[in-house]
């Protein structure tokens, strides 16, 4: 099977789709010519001429609104966020626009587009630009929310968000486009809504998604040398969620640890907990843990940065706790 | 301004209670009368009637949870109506019966209850208890949440296990392991070196609220009632041709040897007020009426629902007396009025063919009748051997209410009674 | 800041070296601090501010007290010529404890409110709102302060920059608006960015005054950005300003700069106001490749001990993180 970058996986996503609908078309900064910030887009322009593959001045919020104007006309736009803190620029036409329309219009219009970039810490970038967006967008109606770890997931899961009829936020990650893995080849989807189990396990349910998977995949290992069993839950969908799968794993752990890039407050963490905790509570052996960021803002200095931001020993830490299990 | 919904007492023993269900859910209108839960006593399930009308604007207490009476379990009101404030102010009820109100220490003898052998019961407390928090030891146990329903699912005490996890919490392991019999390993094979056995792990068991009862109860009878002990065997014969004439000239109705005991007993405490008597503390209180218990066993215990005012009845009204209350009974059916309130106890075990055996006295009653089964044997009548019906009872008596001479003159007039039944009929 | 007013008389050769030197300072940080950046010592994002020292250098010089430069996340520059401490620049760049915010904010995020740095913005046209803010706050208190506030082209189109714009004009703030048009937004071209050559077009729109100049002469960019923050100050009269200049590094340290050719950095080398004011101390004021050198092995040992200090600076406190969040963080 061929091995491939997440970004090459999100290329070819995105060319298949455009080469499957002609309404798909991608716009944001650097996009064309200088093939992408991050090189996701690299050779779209090439193929698929301006007109399809459009670069932006800075204006998220313009392009943004641009998005939702061309899909609420029957076009399919792939939004690109150089990264999703600038998306905060573009907030009023996802929040107000994009997510509301369809119920504003009482059915008449789908809104069927995709803003994707990358999301949350990647390194030393200080608080403007360390942000994990999960907590915003996931905390309205009306769009779906989707957070990939691993190329095969980029593919099936990004081409499943151009194909759906409704918004899709796609957080991907800086630090994590070079990661490889197996893609098959050929078509293939993967639907929108449903977790991963990236690690099957009898004892720790972990529940994780995009930049907390890795991570947390170590903090297993790490486990299972002391003799603990994960479950790693890749969520995937962090709207909607898939509770099925949450709660079947902790029915069977009878403990869980949320383990994620994403403050504290609120949020898919807190989510899933509180599902947790009414779903599953008589078979909780252990309070739900959560590892996740400090609830502060971000720091450039390399050391506060770190401590800031979840580690595979803190998972491995809150793992053993749920699991009472003595160090 | 909301109305705060109290655990409410519905026996007068019931310390705490557990909400078995709700029939109401947040949201929902209330009408005063209205069942709203199923309230599981230290007796009984009882339906429990709303006071008040309003919409329910907060289930506070669970199903399944035991709590103290007057704990808050729910808040009527107007909707969207702040109850924050009440509810706050509310948490006093379990504090409030905590303090027993003075005037209600004395009284609370006035009904004294029955009691029966092996299967303590309990009705009315000579002094009443505070409804303690503390007196539902596993409400207050540390415990993870799986923890607890395992070991509900188990019938094991949370507060039986020692917990391992931080600050004590009981978690899966120890229920595991308590289950498997202290985490020794649970059931297994021991060997004497010949031979291999099989071993099993003890199992503490999780109390109903009547087991809990019954045990404290029996518990306090046995350590501060001196009891005596009288046995006597009566001749069953002219009962049981009455019984026979009886069941052949009103076939509807359905006399029991135990209905005529406890007939018997009545008249007798009649003649013998001493013996209806109980010990309050500091001296002897003669009780008025006669209310004649009967022991009967039900699913998690026993309950001595009383015939009142027996000696006054006739033998065909105290039996269908009986086999109401006992029908009643065995459905947890039965309102706490009608279980509790004896002054004297009889507890039969003829039908299991006991032939005699000691009872323990129900406090805030001064004896109770132990009734043994009819045997048919022979016996020697004018010299000659014949075949006879006897019956052994035994009176357990307190012997700071009586002494041996005033138990036996009771028991001999029961023998009269019972020997010749006509005389009850009289 | 040094205040000193701009005259229209030629600079004496003093002031000539005087502004070569303080450009070189610049120059010579960044340089080191692109270096650092290659062994490690500097992460994230890094821009430089090679090419533009002239327009930082201008505006120190006719600052007055209490005026203010807010700038985007290429900062440096204003930094070391309103006279931070290169030593905490760098260190900021490190990510170490003596750093300018003691290395929470990095190369985007400085602040030295003293200094009249207002703050190195990392979100595109964001602060341009807050500019306008400060100047609506001057006006408010009389305090006779002009907001400079600087941009790069590529935040000509994005919205908060036009509400700033607007804001000001409508209420007439005493900020000056400096577009320093390096000719890229990222590696986006302006002639594909906006359909104007001309970006100071704008103004009219808001009803602020413009002015427009290729910066190759600092003591010319000098003179007409005072005449400009003058006027804001006397007459509280917003104005925009279009200044085109060249970046000669990317956009980031990351960032290779295929997009122009080799030629166009070439041509915009001999404009480069640094290599400008070098010729004119030799051609001028008879300065030799040793005198030249002189200044330069100053400002490189001033730089080399910046890099030093940062070097040898710790890195924060862990529980500085939890600090300066809210005002009770302290």
């Amino acid at each position: 099977m061929p091995i491939l970058q997440i970004r090459e996986a999100l290329r070819e996503a995105i060319d298949e789709e455009m080469e499957r609908d002609d309404r798909v078309f991608v716009m944001g900064e650097e996009v064309g010519y200088y093939n992408g910030a991050y090189k996701v887009t690299q050779g779209l322009l090439e193929k698929y001429g301006e007109q399809r593959v459009v670069d932006t001045p800075i204006a998220e919020a313009g392009f943004a609104g641009v998005g939702v104007g061309a899909a609420m006309a029957g076009l399919r736009p792939i939004i690109e966020f150089m990264t999703f803190n600038f998306s905060a620029v573009a907030f009023d036409q996802i929040l107000n626009n994009a997510a509301k329309l369809r119920h504003l219009s009482g059915g008449q219009f789908t809104i069927p587009m995709v803003f994707r970039g990358p999301n949350a810490a990647a390194h030393m970038l200080s608080s403007t630009h360390s942000q994990a967006f999960e907590s915003f967008y996931c905390g309205f109606p009306g769009v779906k929310v989707v957070s990939v770890a691993t190329p095969y997931d980029a593919k099936g899961l990004l081409k499943s968000a151009i194909r759906d009829d409704n918004p899709i936020i796609f957080f991907e990650s800086e630090v994590m486009y070079g990661v490889k893995g197996e893609v098959p080849e050929g078509e293939y989807l993967i639907p929108i809504g449903q977790a991963d189990i990236k690690r099957p396990g009898s004892q720790v349910t972990v529940i994780t998604w995009g930049q907390g998977v890795p991570i947390t995949l170590e903090a297993a290992k790490m486990a299972e040398e002391s003799g603990i069993d994960c479950e790693v839950i890749d969520l995937l969908t962090l709207r909607p969620l898939d509770r099925d799968a949450i709660l079947q794993s902790v029915k069977k752990t009878n403990r869980a640890v949320l383990a994620y890039h994403g403050w504290p407050y609120g949020g898919t963490g807190a989510e899933v907990a509180d599902l947790i905790a009414r779903e599953a509570f008589y078979d909780l052996d252990a309070p739900v843990e959560r590892v996740c960021y400090e609830d502060i803002n971000f720091s450039y200095a390399e050391n506060l940065e770190e401590l800031a931001i979840p580690s595979p020993k803190q998972i491995f830490d809150a793992i053993a706790k749920v699991a009472y299990h003595s160090l | 301004m909301a109305t705060i919904v109290e655990l409410p007492r519905l026996s007068d023993t019931m310390e705490e209670g557990v909400i078995a269900k709700w029939h109401i859910a947040e949201g929902d209108k209330v009408k005063r009368g209205q069942v709203i839960a199923d309230i599981e006593t230290d007796k009984a399930t009882m339906e429990y009637e709303s006071f008040d009308a309003g919409t329910v604007l907060k289930i506070v207490a669970s199903e399944g949870d035991t709590h103290p009476i007057g704990t808050p379990i729910a808040v009527l009101g107007k909707p969207g109506e702040d109850f924050e404030e009440a509810l706050a102010g509310a948490g006093g009820g379990s504090k409030a019966k905590a303090e027993p109100e003075p005037q209600e220490e004395p009284e609370s003898t006035e009904e004294p209850e029955p009691e029966s052998t092996e299967e303590p019961e309990s009705t009315q407390e000579p002094e009443p208890e505070p409804a303690a928090p503390s007196s539902d030891a596993d409400d207050r146990v540390a415990a993870s949440p799986l923890a607890r329903r395992l070991a509900h699912e188990a019938g094991i005490a949370l507060s039986t296990i020692e917990g391992s996890g931080p600050h004590g919490r009981v978690i899966k392991a120890d229920v595991d392991a308590a289950i498997e019999g202290g985490g020794g390993g649970g059931t297994g094979t021991v060997s004497d070196g010949e031979r291999t056995f099989v071993t099993r792990p003890d199992t503490p068991m999780k109390l109903s609220q009547m087991r809990k009862t019954i045990a404290r109860r029996m518990g306090e009878s046995n350590a501060e009632i001196p009891h005596f002990y009288l046995t006597i065997d009566l001749d069953m014969a002219g009962a049981v041709a009455m019984r026979t004439q009886l069941k052949a000239a009103l076939p509807d109705v359905k006399i029991s040897y135990n209905d005529m005991v406890i007939l018997a007993v009545a008249k007798a405490l009649q003649k013998h007020p001493e013996v209806n008597a109980y010990w309050d503390g500091k001296t002897i209180v003669r009780r008025g009426d006669i209310h004649v218990g009967m022991a009967v066993a039900v699913d998690e215990g026993l309950i001595v629902p009383p015939v009142r005012h027996t000696e006054q009845r006739t033998l065909s009204e105290v039996a269908g007396i009986t086999r109401s209350l006992g029908t009643r009974a065995r459905d947890k059916k039965l309102p706490p009025d009608e279980m509790t309130g004896s002054t004297f106890t009889v507890s039969n075990l003829g039908m299991f063919g006991i032939e005699q055996f000691l009872a323990v006295i129900n406090p805030g009653e001064g004896a109770i009748l132990a009734v043994g089964a009819i045997r048919d044997e022979a016996v020697v009548v004018d010299g000659a051997l014949q075949p006879g019906k006897r019956m052994r009872v035994n009176l357990a008596c307190d012997h700071r209410v009586m002494d041996g001479a005033v138990g036996a003159q009771f028991l001999v007039t029961l023998r009269g009674y019972l020997e010749q039944p006509l005389a009850m009929l009289a | 800041m040094t205040s000193t007013i701009p005259s229209t008389q030629a600079p004496d050769k003093d002031e000539v070296a005087r502004v070569f030197k303080e450009m070189l300072r610049i120059r010579r940080f960044e340089e080191l601090a692109s270096r650092a950046y290659t062994q490690g010592k500097i992460s994230g994002f890094l821009h430089l501010y090679i090419g533009q020292e002239a327009i930082a250098v201008a505006t120190a010089d006719l600052m007055k007290d209490g005026d203010r430069v807010v700038t985007t996340y290429r900062d440096h520059g204003f930094a070391i010529s309103l006279g931070c401490d290169p030593g905490a620049c760098m260190a900021e760049l490190f990510g170490k404890k003596d750093g300018l915010v003691g290395g929470v904010g990095g190369s985007m995020h400085f602040f030295d409110k003293d200094k009249g740095l207002w703050g190195g913005y990392a979100i595109v046209g964001g602060h341009l709102p807050v500019a306008a803010g400060h100047a609506f706050a001057s006006k408010y208190l009389k305090d006779d302060a002009v907001t400079l506030c600087f941009l790069g082209e590529g935040a000509m189109h994005i919205g908060a920059t036009h509400e700033g714009m607007h804001l000001a004009g409508l209420w007439k703030l005493p900020v000056v608006f400096v577009i320093e048009n390096n000719q890229y937004a990222m590696g986006t071209p302006l002639k594909r960015q906006t359909l104007v050559d001309d970006l100071t077009v704008r103004a009219p729109a808001y009803r602020m005054t413009s002015d427009r100049w290729e910066v190759n002469d600092i003591f010319e960019t000098r003179r007409r950005l005072a005449e400009a923050v003058e006027r804001a100050r006397k007459d509280h009269q917003p104005a925009l300003i279009e200044l085109l200049t060249y970046r000669f590094r990317g956009h980031s340290m990351s960032d290779p700069a295929k997009y122009r050719t080799k030629d166009e950095v070439e041509g915009w080398r001999k404009k480069d106001p640094l290599y400008r004011a070098e010729q004119r101390l030799r051609d001028d004021h008879g300065f030799d490749d040793e005198a030249i050198e002189s200044i330069d092995d100053a400002v490189v040992d001033e730089m080399q001990a910046a890099v030093d200090f940062a070097d040898a600076s710790p890195q924060p406190d862990p529980e500085h993180r939890f600090r300066h969040h809210l005002v009770e963080d302290v």
